[in-house]
């Protein structure tokens, strides 16, 4: 199953990325090339293998102590923010108007 | 010019020196901070360079020496951080434009440690950005050069992290391995790059790129000094659930040989399509060279191996495209000042921000993940998955430790592989070990017969089974008599 041009760009609104045409149809030459090469996974029997989610097995849940820590100065987490007011992220608006975000 | 030069040394005989007093923690600052100056024109292993911080990190070292205060298992020992790993007072950008200017707010565990056993922190090293691919030519600020041959690759992601080293501009270096980006690199440019067990060292305040995959290690020029760094990182840190706790001194059983133990080599590996000859005939070499110390060399089969490729490179950027989500332009990161809408700021910033291997993994991730797609291809690389960690425990029933080539061949040229496929061969036999969450390091064992480049072998350790790991690698080492950095380092 090729995926077309109107899938990739499907693909890049999920991804959040915009795409212009030329790399549109660059990617979906790309993609269509790096899936052929993943077709092993779909040619070999699977049948009774459970799944790997982790490496690791065996692992159980710890859970820390319920004690206070000190969390990240406001300031410091706003640092690496390009738009920034009164001590929050300050973002478009994203009610009302007429946005697909 | 400085009176000592690191560049000879290996970390142990700068902790001794530095305890014995025969030179200062100062001194070994400025000794490296002087190799940076004078030879990463040429190689550009560095993104960033912290003298500052170098310096009064060596003056604490030096403090302590005078007042007769304990010493950390690193002191006074210069080290530099693949640039996806946090670090207070610096700007960490994971090679992309999307961080250009991200500065530090807190610090990655695997760099607190480092640094609180002693070290001296001489900077931020290059790397594939957000350590998507294998020769550092997909950094936003321009590749690194192989001091070997600056026409060639380091290799990668963690290309700038073997780089320093080989280059004797750092002493030991850290780096991430997602598929074989501390092995491959090192490899390549003739060090020793160490991918332990996951879950060994501490993830915490390094930018994910595969959860399930990702494990931070140690460059060296030497298998003791790759140990002595463990000591210093590894660990259960809170910070990071899947960490393990660590009782081991990773340095205790270096030299006690591997006699009686037994050796694997895969033979369908050694031949696979695309391996150099020359890589073939020392991988063979190795062989021999564990047979004169005593072990017992013998074969087994990963026979699911070979499809760890197409799971890796299903698992890696599904996990890849959920951790890149964060990349939204808002808490921090690249913004597209033009944008009018929310939507479109984070489509155009995201678009702006990423290079294209980095837009083509996350494409792919979304792909792989989305209704419908999971079950073709995500469920069965998972369920491949457990195939291949069966392999690897039924085949450490019989034997300590598995020897393979690191990479398929010696550093190529910049430019030289365009197809993205084509590269990801490069990790051909390092990602199953990734998949399988066992240990692997990269021991060089001297230059190709046809290259004149350095070629390494890679030995695969039990999960857990790390110290032993390192002692096999150790004895391997101590068969070869070779300049642990590039030529343009000496003298």
């Amino acid at each position: 199953m090729a995926l077309s041009e109107a899938d990739v760009r499907q693909i890049a609104r999920l991804s959040r990325i915009h795409l212009d045409d030329d790399r549109a149809a660059r990617l979906t030459v790309e993609l269509n090339s790096i899936l052929d090469s993943l077709q092993p996974i779909k040619d070999v029997d699977l049948s009774g293998v459970e799944p790997t989610f982790h490496p690791i097995e065996g692992l159980v849940n710890v859970l820390r102590e319920d004690a206070v820590v000190e969390p990240l100065a406001r300031e410091e987490a706003l640092r690496n923010s390009s738009s920034v007011e009164d001590g929050a992220f300050l973002i478009p608006t994203i009610l009302g108007g007429g946005d697909d975000a | 010019m400085s009176i000592i030069d690191i560049a000879s040394l290996s970390a142990r005989e700068i902790t001794s020196g530095i305890r014995e007093r025969q030179f200062s923690a100062r001194e070994v600052a400025q000794s490296a901070l002087d190799a940076v100056a004078r030879r990463d024109e040429a190689v550009r292993a560095f993104l960033q360079v912290t003298p500052e911080l170098a310096l009064a990190a060596a003056d604490k070292v030096d403090s302590a020496v005078a007042s007769g205060e304990p010493l950390g298992p690193l002191a006074g020992v210069p080290i530099g951080f693949k640039d996806n790993m946090h670090q207070i007072g610096t700007r960490m950008t994971c090679a992309s434009k999307m961080l250009e200017n991200y500065e530090c707010v807190f610090e990655a565990t695997c760099v607190g440690k480092a640094l609180s056993a002693g070290s001296l922190p001489i900077g931020k090293l290059n790397m594939d950005e957000f350590a998507f691919g294998s020769s550092t030519e997909t950094s936003a600020f321009g590749t690194t050069n192989n001091p070997w041959d600056l026409e060639r690759v380091p290799g990668g992601s963690s290309g700038g992290s073997a780089a320093a080293v080989a280059a004797g501009m750092t002493t030991v270096t850290l780096g991430s391995d997602t598929g074989g980006s501390i092995r491959q690199p090192a490899s390549l440019c003739g060090v020793v790059g160490f991918k332990p067990t996951y879950g060994v060292v501490s993830r915490y305040g390094v930018v994910a790129f595969g959860s399930s995959l990702d494990q931070v290690g140690p460059f060296g020029k030497t298998v003791s000094d790759v140990a002595l760094t463990m000591n210093a990182i590894a660990g259960h840190d809170p910070l990071d659930c899947t960490s393990q706790p660590s009782a081991v001194d990773f340095t205790s059983n270096l030299d006690h040989g591997v006699e009686g133990m037994r050796i694997a080599l895969v033979p369908a590996m050694i031949d696979a399509e695309g391996v150099e000859p020359e890589v073939r005939e020392a991988t063979y070499e190795a062989a021999r060279n564990f047979e004169r110390l005593g072990a017992v060399i013998t074969e087994v089969e990963l026979p699911h191996a070979e499809l760890a490729m197409s799971a890796y490179y299903i698992v890696g950027p599904a996990e890849a495209s959920s951790n890149l989500a964060r990349f939204d332009s808002i808490r921090f990161g690249h913004r597209a000042s033009e944008a009018q809408s929310m939507g479109e700021r984070y489509d155009l910033s995201r678009l702006q921000g990423f290079g294209p291997e980095t837009i083509r993994r996350i494409m792919l991730g979304s792909y792989l993940l989305s209704a419908g797609v999971y079950n073709e291809y995500f469920l069965p690389a998972q369920k491949v998955r457990t195939l291949i960690t069966d392999d690897y425990h039924r085949a450490f029933e019989k034997v300590d430790a598995i020897l393979t080539p690191t990479a398929p061949r010696a550093a190529f040229r910049h430019g030289e592989i365009q197809d993205p496929t084509a590269m990801y061969l490069s990790d051909m036999f390092t990602i199953s070990i990734n998949i399988a969450g066992n240990s692997g390091i990269s021991v060089p064992v001297g230059l190709g017969k046809d290259s004149g480049l350095p070629v390494g072998v890679q030995l695969i350790g039990k999960h857990f089974d790390d110290a032993n790991l390192l002692r096999v690698a150790a004895a391997l080492e101590s068969c070869y008599e070779i300049d642990r950095v590039a030529p343009m380092a000496r003298g």
